[in-house]
């Protein structure tokens, strides 16, 4: 019989290997050694005792990764990542960046309303004639139907979720409660702002 | 020479692989929550049911075993809980993967010796000295013998430290946790022929490294 393999000599130092095998390394001078070596092995691998933590520290373990699978199924509201909090801050600027685009489109001719800065507070607003609510219903104004077509692909549950919902006695809650008349007024003054706020021509050497 | 069933390994290393019912398996009456008649596949069932409770239960029956996995490669207790939570994060979230053609034990060996490797590859760093403060005594040892246990097993701990990865595992998971070859090969992706040539040689590469540290001392 040919001396044990590596793998037999594990299963006869481990006392699976067939009684055939066992017979041969208890005869065979060689495989004896071979299997002996593996079992001081062993025992010296034995030598490094397993850790004996507190009987404590199981429960506490438990707990521990217990709290941490919770944290990853509920992330806490205070958790919540940063961008998420831009949310409303950004559908307000899309509104009112909607409502600037989508007015002058609708009114076919760049915007030469005064800045808002600039008027004096007193002082009456001009209301152009074709911004005039005879010129139209608010409600076909196409700066409110985007926002209306962008906000019917949220979920309450999702807006809800991301903060997004308007607070009450907040901004976003006067905005969404502006009649016909309210919003054409918005949407004027917020075109006048926009212009105001736009960057003036560059000018001097190299411009 | 022995080839005894039982000479395998020597030093008593199996683990307890069985339920302890601890306070939190109880509910508020004090009386046995169902869950815990429940085998490990089931728990797993119940807790992709919704219920986290049964992941619990999981955790209880096999923090031990994945501790000690995860203390055999780092050899700091607060490292190897961490790593052990770790290894139950990444099985709690990958439940559903678990297809349940293996024990759940052996699936968590699997992640744990994942992350274990991971986490000694990235320090790069040898994870165990010579020099490092050995364990204290128990009570009633005799303090010279107790030194001399505690430097024979930091030497052994830094050889098997030494060994390739593969060898390293296999070694572990033999001597120290106790599996069988079969389920090592279930755990490390191979055959039970490759687990038997690993453990031959891991045994006599670390006898080997043993002797070399011995002679370098000397």
């Amino acid at each position: 019989m040919t001396h044990l393999s590596p793998a037999q000599a594990v299963d006869v130092a481990a006392g699976s290997a067939a009684p055939a095998l066992i017979a041969h390394a208890a005869s065979c001078e060689p495989c004896r050694a071979k299997v002996e070596s593996l079992l001081e092995a062993v025992r010296l691998a034995a030598e490094d005792p397993p850790p004996a933590p507190s009987p404590l520290f199981w429960p506490h373990l438990a707990a521990r990764i217990g709290e941490a699978v919770r944290r990853e199924q509920a992330p806490a509201p205070s958790r919540r990542p940063w961008l998420w909090r831009l949310v409303p801050a950004g559908s307000l600027a899309a509104l009112v960046l909607a409502a600037g685009v989508g007015f002058r489109l609708w009114s076919g001719t760049p915007g030469t309303l005064p800045g808002i800065l600039d008027a004096p507070a007193p002082a009456p607003v001009e209301v152009p004639a074709e911004e005039s609510l005879a010129a139209g219903d608010a409600s076909a104004d196409p700066s409110w139907l985007l926002v209306s077509d962008l906000s019917s692909q949220v979920s309450i549950d999702d807006a809800e979720e991301s903060g997004a919902l308007p607070l009450p006695g907040g901004v976003e809650q006067a905005l969404v409660q502006l009649d016909e008349i309210e919003r054409m007024e918005l949407a004027r003054l917020l075109r006048a702002e926009m212009a105001a706020l736009a960057p003036a021509a560059p000018q001097g050497p190299g411009a | 020479m022995s080839t005894r069933a039982d000479a395998w390994p020597a030093g008593g290393t199996k683990l307890e692989w069985t339920l302890r019912v601890v306070a939190s398996n109880r509910d508020e009456s004090g009386r046995e929550s169902p869950l815990a008649g429940l085998d490990d596949r089931q728990l797993v069932e119940a807790c992709l049911g919704g219920r986290i409770e049964a992941f619990d239960l999981l955790v209880e029956r096999h923090q031990r075993a994945v501790y000690q996995l995860c203390f055999r490669y780092v050899h700091r207790h607060e490292d190897a809980a961490d790593l052990a939570q770790e290894v139950f994060l990444r099985a709690y979230r990958g439940l559903r993967r678990f297809r349940g053609d293996s024990a759940l034990g052996t699936w968590l060996y699997r992640i744990g010796v994942n992350v274990c490797l991971n986490h000694v590859s990235a320090r790069r760093a040898p994870e165990t000295s010579l020099d490092e403060a050995p364990q204290i005594p128990a009570a009633g040892d005799d303090p010279a013998s107790s030194l001399a246990r505690a430097e024979r097993g930091a030497r052994v701990r830094a050889a098997v430290a030494r060994l390739p990865r593969k060898q390293r595992a296999t070694l572990v998971l033999r001597v120290y946790q106790d599996l069988s070859h079969a389920e090592i090969a279930s755990v490390l992706g191979t055959t039970v022929g490759a687990v038997k040539a690993n453990v031959f040689h891991a045994l006599g590469n670390l006898k080997k490294l043993l002797a070399e540290e011995a002679t370098g001392k000397s």
